[in-house]
This record gives C-alpha cells, sequence and structure tokens, in this order.
C-alpha cells in the first residue's frame, strides 16, 4: 500500500509541476533558512568538552576594588590577577588547577628558509593538557619540574608542526622563541574546541593556539598577554615585575572538580583565601567568588550573541509563514482533485487510506522540501562564510543538522499536510460527485 | 426589438474552422415569446450568445432594441446586458457564497444604483417568483426549481427589455419546469419580449412561435413573421 | 463595488483567507522587525568617524632580534614611511582606529577616585597623529615634538597634556569651552590638560555605544609590536603599500612587517558580523515578500479557477472587465487588511522580544504604518495577474453546461 501510495503521489506530483514546484520550493525556502541561523547556533551553543563539561569550573575571584564592581550588577571580574593565579597553583586543591593567558611570540626556525613568523602561544602549566583531554600526536606535557623550573619546552599545535617540520615528529628538536631556545616536547593532534571555552576573552569561535610554552615563563621572559587587561588600580612602580604584582586582572583560570563536594570544598578555600587576602588590604569588595562549569560559564559570558537568538526566532517565523503557504497551496491542489477523490471514496477507499495517500503525498513533498531546503543551507552557510571571514568555524553544517533540518522538514510538511488531508476526507464523498 | 441580419460566426483554431452560424437572420417583436429550437451543435446557443452579446460576431448586422449593436466594446456591451437583457440560464447560475437577496442584488450593484431602491427592486422581483420568504438563504438550501427561481427574480430586478433563457428547465423535473414556464408566460405577458432556446418540442410549444436552427442556419424562413399574442405555434417536425 | 457580498462571500471560503492573512500578519511582523535592526545597524556602521578612512593603512611591525631598539625602530621607520612618494604624513599609534581592539578609561574632572567617570577611547599618537587621521584642529593647538612620551609598555604613564573629541569634551565640561580644562586619567591619579579639541574623532570602538568619546595622548609605547598609520594622497594608497615592505626591509634586519592593512580592512572587519547580519535580514525580508507574494498569487488563482462560471455569470449579467479585477483587489485588500491589523500585534509583540533581547529603544510608531501600506501594495501587485486571467474569462462561459 506504502509503494501504491508512493506512486500515486509521484503522479500527482508530475500532474500539476508548477503547484509542485512552487510547494517544494516554499518548504525548500523556509527549511533552509531556519536551518542557516540553526546550524549558526547549534554550533554556538555546542558543548566543547562534553565528556567532563560538568567537572571544569571557571574561577572567578573577585579582587576587584574601586566605586563599582567589576560589572554591573556586581558581578566579579572574569579573569585573576598573576600573583592570585600563582597562589591558587600553589595551593594545589583541585584535581588540577590551570592559569594560562596568551601572548603573541616570534618563532624562528633553524631552518634558513623558514622567514621568522610570529605565532599565538598560549603560556600555561602542564595540567592544561590532560584537563582539558588536549590529544597528542607526538611525545606529551612537559613535566611538573619544567612548570617549576622555567624550563624552555613547547608543545606545537598540529599546524605549526606542519610549517616547521613538514609534520614529521618534531620531539627533541628546537626551535627559537624570542630568540630563547626551546625544546619540542610534544605535538598535539588537531583540536579545535568550539566555543574555545577555555578562554572567551579572545575570540571566543577562533582558532586554537600556535604552540604551548610553561607559565612559569611570563616573569623571566617579560610575555605580554594578548587579551583583555583589566585595572582598576595604578599599577604601581611601572614595570613589568611591578604588573605582575599589580591588582591587573588578565589570566583564565580553571579547575576540575569531580564531585559536588569537591567542588565545595574549593568554593570554601577560594572564599577562605580570599578572607586571608583582605586581612592583608587586598579585595576590597564583599565576598563574591563563583565556581561556574563549562555549559554555566559559556551561558554567562553570552557565547551565543543575542543577534543569533534574534535570527532563529525569526527564522522560525519565516518558516511559518512558508508552512502556511504551503498548507494552502496543498490545500487548493487537494480540493482541485475532489472528483479523484469522490471516486476512490465512491469505489470503498475508506476515509483512512485516502487520508494516508495524502500524508504519503505531502511528506513526499516535505522529503523534497527538506533535502532542496539542505541545498539551500550549505549556500547560506558557504555565503555566510565569505561574510564572516573571521569567524569560518562557525559556519558550519554537520551530521546533526542535516539530520535536524531533514526531520523539519518533514514533520513540517506533514503537518502542513495533516489539515488540508483532514479537510478532504471530511467531505461527504457525494459532495465531490457533486462539486462538478 | 431583436433584429439580426446574415450574422456568421466562426470558431478558429490551429486546425479547423467551424462555422457556427452563416448569415443567420432573425427578427423578433416586441412583446414575443420566440423559441429557438435545434439539436446540439445546431448552433442555438452560439445565437444566444450573440443575442445577449457574450460572444460577437464575424459579419452581419444586429439592432437590438433600436440600437445597432454590432460594434460596440467590452464596457458598452457589458452596459447593455446590464440594462436591457435578463438571463436564464440552464444551470441558474447563482453564486454559491451569497444569499438569494444578494444573488439578485448583483446585477443591480453593476448597475449603480442607489442602497434603496435595490432593496425596492429585489423584493419586488422576489415577490413574483414567490420567494420573498427567502431572501436569506443560500442556493444550496433551495431546491432546483427555487433556485431557477431565483435566477428568474435577478433577471427580471434589472427591468429588463428582452428576457434570454437558455434551457431554463433542463436540469429541472416536471412539475418544477411546469412552475416555472407559468412563470416565465406571465412575465411575457406582462410586456416583456422573451427568446428561449431549447431542444425540447414540448416546452417550445409554450412560445408564441418557434424558429429551428440547424447548421448554423434557421431553418424555417415562412415562420419568421407571426403576430404577437396569438399563441400559434409554427410547423415543425 | 460594495465590501459587504465581498465580506460574505469570503467568510464562507475561510481557509484559504485565513492562511493568507496569517501570513500578511507575519510578514509585517517579521519584515518591519527586520528593517528595524537593518537600519540600526546601517546607522551604526554609517557613523562618521572623522578619520580619513579610505587614504589609510595600516603597517603592523614586530621586532624579534634581542638587541632591537624599539625607540630607533619607531623613529627610523616611520621617517622612512614618510619619505615614500604619495605618502602625506605617518604617525606611530598605540592601538588601530576603529580595529575594535585598543584601550578604554573611566575619566574624571575630579581628583577624587570616587568620583563618577566618564568611560572614553583612548589613543596613544604621536605629533604626526591628526594630519596623518586627517583630522582638522577645531580649537587649541597640536602636539608638539617634544610633548611626545617615549615609554616602555609598562612603564607608560599619561603624559600631562590630550586632544580629545567634541563629544568627550561636552560630555565632561557641558556648557563650557574644555579647552585648558583638566580631567583626571587611571582613578583620579593623573591631571591631564585639553589642549585641542577635535570636531569628530572615532576611538578603537566604533560600535561602542561611547564610540564617539575619545582622547588622543601624545605617547609612543616602545615595545616589540609597533603599528604605524600612514595616509598617501587620495587613490595611491594601493600603490604606497606595495613599496612599504621593500623600503622597510632596507632599514632593518631585526624586525618584520607582521600585517600591512588598509583602515578599510579594520573597519570591515570590526563590523563584519553587523554587515553579515543585515545581508542574512535582507536576503530574509525578499524571500518572505517573494513567498508571500506567490502564496497570493496561489491562491488568488485557484479561487479564480474555482469560480470561472460565477465570473462569467457576472459578466453575463454586465459586470465590466474592470468590476471584475476591482472585485479581486477588493477582496485581497480585505484579506490583507485583516492581516496587517493581525499583523500590527504580532510585530510590537516580536519588538518587545527583540527589545528585552538587544537592549535598544523600541520600533519607532512609523514602520508598522509604512509597512502596511507596502504589504497592501504588495497584496494588490501580486493579486493584479490573476485578476486580470479572472476578467478575461468569457461571459459565454455562463451559457456552457458541462
Amino acid at each position: 500500500m506504502f509503494t501504491y501510495n508512493l506512486r500515486l503521489a509521484l503522479l500527482s506530483m508530475k500532474r500539476n509541476p508548477i503547484l509542485t514546484a512552487l510547494m517544494v520550493s516554499a518548504i525548500a525556502i523556509g527549511i533552509g533558512m531556519a536551518t542557516t541561523t540553526l546550524a549558526i547556533y547549534h554550533v554556538m551553543s555546542g558543548n566543547p568538552i562534553p565528556q567532563k563539561s560538568d567537572q571544569l569550573y571557571a574561577v572567578q575571584l573577585d579582587s576587584w576594588g574601586g566605586n563599582s564592581p567589576f560589572k554591573e550588577p556586581d558581578e566579579p571580574p572574569t579573569q585573576v590577577t598573576y600573583r592570585d593565579a600563582v597562589a591558587l597553583m600553589q595551593a594545589d586543591k583541585a584535581q588540577y588547577q590551570n592559569a594560562s593567558f596568551q601572548s603573541a611570540l616570534t618563532v624562528q626556525s633553524d631552518n634558513p628558509s623558514i622567514k621568522p613568523f610570529m605565532v599565538i602561544a598560549r603560556v600555561t602549566y602542564n595540567d592544561f593538557f590532560p584537563m582539558f583531554d588536549v590529544p597528542f600526536e607526538y611525545g606529551g606535557p612537559w613535566s611538573k619540574n619544567a612548570d617549576q623550573d622555567a624550563e624552555q619546552v613547547v608543545v606545537l599545535s598540529q599546524e605549526t608542526n606542519e610549517k616547521l617540520f613538514g609534520g614529521a615528529n618534531s620531539v627533541g628538536k628546537e626551535i627559537s622563541l624570542e630568540n630563547h631556545r626551546f625544546r619540542v616536547v610534544g605535538v598535539l593532534k588537531r583540536w579545535n574546541p568550539v566555543p574555545k571555552f577555555y578562554d572567551l576573552e579572545n575570540s571566543q569561535f577562533g582558532d586554537t593556539e600556535d604552540l604551548y610554552i610553561p607559565f612559569s615563563l611570563t616573569a623571566p621572559m617579560q610575555l605580554q598577554n594578548n587579551g583583555n587587561t583589566s585595572c582598576w588600580k595604578d599599577t604601581g612602580d611601572h614595570t613589568f615585575q611591578g604588573f605582575l604584582n599589580s591588582e591587573c586582572v588578565w589570566i583564565q583560570f580553571w579547575a576540575q572538580l569531580p564531585t559536588a563536594a569537591d567542588r565545595d570544598a574549593y568554593h570554601d578555600f577560594l572564599n577562605a583565601y580570599a578572607d586571608e587576602q583582605k586581612k592583608l588590604g587586598r579585595f576590597p569588595r564583599p565576598l563574591n567568588n563563583h565556581l561556574r562549569n563549562v555549559t554555566q560559564w559559556l551561558a554567562y559570558r553570552k557565547v551565543v550573541p543575542v543577534e543569533v537568538r534574534a535570527l532563529v526566532g525569526l527564522s522560525f517565523m519565516f518558516l511559518m509563514v512558508c508552512m502556511l503557504n504551503a498548507v494552502g497551496l496543498i490545500l487548493a491542489k487537494f480540493l482541485r482533485r475532489s472528483g479523484e477523490i469522490g471516486l476512490r471514496r465512491a469505489v470503498g477507499a475508506s476515509r483512512m487510506t485516502l487520508f494516508r495517500q495524502y500524508v504519503v503525498e505531502t511528506a513526499v513533498i516535505g522529503l523534497a522540501g527538506g533535502a532542496l531546503g539542505l541545498g539551500l543551507s550549505w549556500f547560506g552557510l558557504l555565503g555566510l562564510r565569505h561574510l564572516l571571514t573571521s569567524t569560518t568555524r562557525v559556519t558550519h553544517l554537520d551530521w546533526t543538522m542535516v539530520g535536524t533540518s531533514l526531520l523539519l522538514a518533514i514533520i513540517a510538511s506533514v503537518i502542513a499536510g495533516l489539515y488540508p488531508a483532514w479537510r478532504m476526507v471530511r467531505i461527504p464523498p457525494a459532495m465531490y460527485l457533486k462539486l462538478q | 426589438m431583436l433584429s439580426m441580419q446574415n450574422i456568421s460566426k466562426i470558431y478558429r483554431t490551429d486546425v479547423v474552422q467551424t462555422h457556427a452560424l452563416r448569415d443567420f437572420s432573425l427578427e423578433v417583436k416586441k412583446g414575443e415569446f420566440v423559441a429557438v429550437m435545434g439539436p446540439s451543435g445546431s448552433g442555438k446557443t452560439t445565437f444566444l450568445n450573440i443575442a445577449g452579446l457574450l460572444e460577437s460576431f464575424d459579419t452581419g448586422s444586429y439592432i437590438l432594441d433600436g440600437e445597432d449593436v454590432s460594434h460596440l466594446n467590452d464596457d458598452q456591451r457589458s452596459r447593455i446586458r446590464n440594462e436591457r437583457i435578463g438571463f436564464i440560464f440552464q444551470s441558474f447560475n447563482l453564486i454559491p457564497d451569497l444569499n438569494v437577496f444578494d444573488n439578485v442584488d448583483v446585477p443591480l450593484r453593476y448597475r449603480g444604483f442607489k442602497a434603496a431602491a435595490r432593496a425596492q427592486r429585489i423584493r419586488e422581483a422576489l415577490e413574483v417568483v414567490g420567494l420573498a420568504s427567502r431572501m436569506k438563504h443560500l442556493p444550496s438550501q433551495l431546491s432546483g426549481g427555487q433556485q431557477q427561481r431565483v435566477a428568474i427574480a435577478r433577471a427580471l430586478a434589472g427591468d429588463p427589455r428582452i428576457l434570454l433563457a437558455d434551457e431554463p428547465t433542463g436540469n429541472l423535473d416536471s412539475l418544477m419546469a411546469r412552475q416555472v414556464l407559468d412563470l416565465l408566460e406571465g412575465i411575457n405577458e406582462s410586456g416583456t419580449t422573451i427568446v428561449m432556446v431549447t431542444h425540447d418540442p414540448e416546452l417550445a410549444r409554450r412560445a408564441h412561435r418557434s424558429v429551428h436552427v440547424l447548421d448554423g442556419q434557421v431553418m424555417d424562413l415562412n415562420a419568421q413573421v407571426a403576430e404577437p399574442q396569438t399563441h400559434e405555434t409554427s410547423a415543425h417536425a | 463595488m460594495e465590501i459587504r457580498p465581498i465580506l460574505s462571500a469570503m467568510l464562507r471560503n475561510k481557509t484559504g483567507a485565513i492562511l493568507i492573512a496569517l501570513q500578511i500578519a507575519l510578514t509585517l511582523a517579521i519584515v518591519c522587525n527586520a528593517v528595524f535592526i537593518i537600519h540600526g545597524r546601517l546607522v551604526m556602521m554609517n557613523r562618521p568617524t572623522g578619520i580619513d578612512t579610505h587614504n589609510i593603512f595600516v603597517v603592523s611591525m614586530t621586532a624579534y632580534r634581542p638587541d632591537y631598539n624599539a625607540a630607533n625602530m619607531i623613529r627610523t621607520d616611520l621617517d622612512v614611511l614618510r619619505r615614500i612618494p604619495g605618502v602625506v604624513d605617518a604617525a606611530y599609534t598605540g592601538s588601530v582606529p576603529l580595529s575594535g581592539s585598543g584601550s578604554t578609561d573611566g575619566i574624571s574632572t575630579k581628583s577624587d577616585p570616587k568620583a563618577p567617570t566618564v568611560d572614553e577611547g583612548e589613543y596613544y599618537m604621536d605629533d604626526h597623529a591628526l594630519k596623518t587621521l586627517g583630522v582638522r584642529l577645531a580649537e587649541g593647538r597640536d602636539f608638539t615634538h617634544e610633548e611626545v612620551v617615549h615609554t616602555g609598555w609598562h612603564e607608560y604613564t599619561p603624559p600631562p597634556v590630550a586632544i580629545i573629541s567634541r563629544a568627550l569634551a561636552t560630555k565632561l565640561f557641558p556648557g563650557q569651552d574644555a579647552l585648558g580644562k583638566i580631567f583626571y586619567e587611571a582613578g583620579g591619579r593623573y591631571p591631564v590638560t585639553v589642549i585641542g579639541v577635535v570636531d569628530t574623532l572615532t576611538n578603537s570602538y566604533p560600535s561602542w555605544h561611547n564610540y564617539a568619546l575619545t582622547a588622543i595622548f601624545p605617547a609612543a609605547l616602545e615595545n616589540k609590536f609597533s603599528d604605524f598609520m600612514v595616509r598617501t594622497l587620495p587613490g595611491q594608497r594601493d600603490e604606497v603599500m606595495k613599496e612599504v615592505d621593500g623600503q622597510l626591509a632596507k632599514t632593518h634586519t631585526g624586525a618584520y612587517v607582521r600585517h600591512l592593512r588598509t583602515l578599510d580592512w579594520y573597519e570591515a572587519n570590526t563590523f563584519q558580523a553587523d554587515h553579515a547580519l543585515t545581508v542574512l535580514l535582507t536576503v530574509m525580508i525578499c524571500l518572505i515578500l517573494a513567498i508571500t507574494a506567490l502564496g497570493i498569487v496561489g491562491l488568488a488563482s485557484f479561487s479564480v479557477s474555482q469560480r470561472t462560471r460565477q465570473i462569467g455569470t457576472r459578466r453575463a449579467l454586465g459586470a465590466r472587465k474592470t468590476d471584475i479585477v476591482r472585485y479581486f483587489m477588493m477582496e485581497n485588500w480585505l484579506i490583507t487588511s485583516i492581516g496587517v491589523a493581525l499583523g500590527s500585534i504580532f510585530a510590537v509583540a516580536l519588538n518587545f522580544w527583540l527589545v528585552n533581547l538587544f537592549d535598544v529603544a523600541p520600533i519607532s510608531w512609523y514602520y508598522i504604518p509604512v509597512g502596511i501600506v507596502c504589504l497592501w501594495m504588495l497584496g494588490l501587485l501580486a493579486v493584479l495577474s490573476p485578476a486580470l486571467r479572472a476578467a478575461a474569462i468569457p461571459p459565454a462561459i455562463a451559457t456552457r453546461n458541462v
């Protein structure tokens, strides 16, 4: 019966090619628009590290001062000071903890054919790699000793290793960073969490860093922060060391806390630390420390721009218009076929049989519209990629989205077809024959 | 009232030309009740269309109510249809979405009468056909005979000079048909010229005279002149 | 042509009319609000910056040798750039104008750190700044060569003088002449005297609501990264840019040109998302209008074909072609009117949501009447072709018996 219905559907579509084309394109355009915006929303609101997003916590310490909070209403800074970062690392109260920031450095290869070029480095502790499940191609993270002794070791991204060593295993090889010799200890596999949750200060949908070096090199190499530095107080003696000791916040701090108990304990520890600092005359504002896991952090930092939410809303209204359009056209098409329906009813087709026939027909239209809509959204995203050259990672269609949009198309068009089908089978058979 | 001289009408398609009417001539006097008869395909519907200014013709002349209507434009023809001709169709052609009152109102709207004048005429016309009590009914709520009577009221409401009826009882059973015919006779007696197209000899017998059309031509030339109000019928096969 | 019989005929075939009216309602809501968003973005993107944007490019240098001397680098590089034919002037800048990245501070007219502050964007530039930006001094004087403070990044303290934008002057000193007045930087610690005022100058953050509040400080921050702005004669920018690499290479071995980008590029990059939004919304508006119009065409065509006999009858009963066209126009106008009435409510509701989301002023009232008129016209245009087809139905249809 299904194949019979399918054949009837195709026959009917062929009989009214213009009407069919109109219906299919109305659904396709609606689905195309909805899928395009939904795909962007899907990427932007994605969970970059689903396996442990509920164990990783962004640490917020309210070290802010002055006469207003870091952000109204009474929000603590989103980053920590250098001295607090170092103190929290030394306290070592979490399973893993990590302080890091971004810095721009010049790389010189020993290969004279490669000109010096600038890279973006993440200056961090070795905990970074196991904590964020960073995959290695060759070698591994540097040791704890390397962190303590400020050893000049480096982990390269896959892309940087490609550029400097043609993709070969470069562990043990040396490069020059800002005229300091660094030994390669590890090379990563391709790794690009979207959004780049661990550092939302720089481009949130941008690439991961080109290479990674120990945090303890910050002072000796006078590494400058590449992201936002916010200060509520003058930096004091206007030297690099003065800056490191200042109340400026510029470092991202994360802790891995597997259980709720761990989290509560760490929160208590943060409050105790803040109280201690208050005794030293720091932290002038009331206690206001926060731990937010990855999903909470992304929501708190409003990673999905309001524009994208507005677009998703608008494009679903748009889809509704397309669906109303399709309902009207389908109804017109069905009503035009009243005679045939009367005949089928007269020769004994039951209401349910006819109903199924209509639903199959609209589902076929929906599927065609959905497939075409998917193609349209692919073009839409391609177009947006040209407009959004700095965040091409968000204009991306994955299998989840392909499935979602096809499902959306079928559901939408079956709903659009249900009403006309119901309308048709409700007309008594005698009426059909009377109509003409 | 109606004078057609040597009218011919040719339908052209890409491959064939069909002479629907050739050298067709007919006189109808004021107050006459004429039946135009012929088998299907004889051209009687074409005659009706041309007589009712629903279609144009190729050659010949046509004078209706003292006015040469051979070369009028579309709007002028609409105006004549509206003001001087009343139509009664085989399938009634009531507008299903409008009630009886609004159906009768349709030609009056195009006439541009004021609302009060229209209401007056509609009521009078419906009283003539005996349906004044059904003004708010929809056509689907009426029997076939009632529907045709509404259509007659619609044709009468504009006070036409001539009534053109196309198989007015073709879709009705005999009882209803008789009612409709009685109505038409009454209308004719009060002075309205009626031309009725039919293939039913029974029906044609009720007219003052009959005209036979075959292959687009009037067959019975000797029956062309007849006195009105005499109820004589012409000979037919 | 009276409305009542059209309305009663319409009410007996509600579904089609309701579908179209709902489409029109949603279309009005979407179009009004999309135009509202687009308008806001276009206004923001086209605000006057005061800068000769099209004739400026930026050279970003990175030094990597241990022996580099930032002070020398700045001096010699700028000398080289200024000597390139076609260059009007070149200046050091601590942050690229309009780039979305730079420095801000909360400044006050009082030295009290608890005093209310005004958030403004700051440029650190040398004494060639105004000429290179193409900004004319409205009041006061330009920086002298000696006033430019050369300092390391972390050693920087605000210089004692500044040139500010008119908007900032008005905000700090409302109703007064700002020239010679003092404001305080960094929590009231550093007094700064206003020595000049420029009429219009956008800071590094053109999409910020305080985009026009700008102060220029005479400072060159000596760093391994340096940005130089170069302004060329009109139309010569691209030619001059080709020269830069070669000319700078002659003087340097310890630094390289990291980026060579036009100011247009930076501006476009800053507004990229806004631009994409306007494009996407424009496409959405065009498509929805087309779809709604096609919907009207489709349903009107269907209704014409359903009513062929009725139309023929009307013609036979004396309706002129124009009467038939007018009938369909009127019917469509009625449906559209119901749609836009409902749509006005939708539009306001949708705007309420968007205003909450974006934290912007609500839609101006006139968007809705303008939208209504546009949809009326769209509806009439869409129905024109089916209506003309209806008018072409011959009256002889009435005598045809199927």
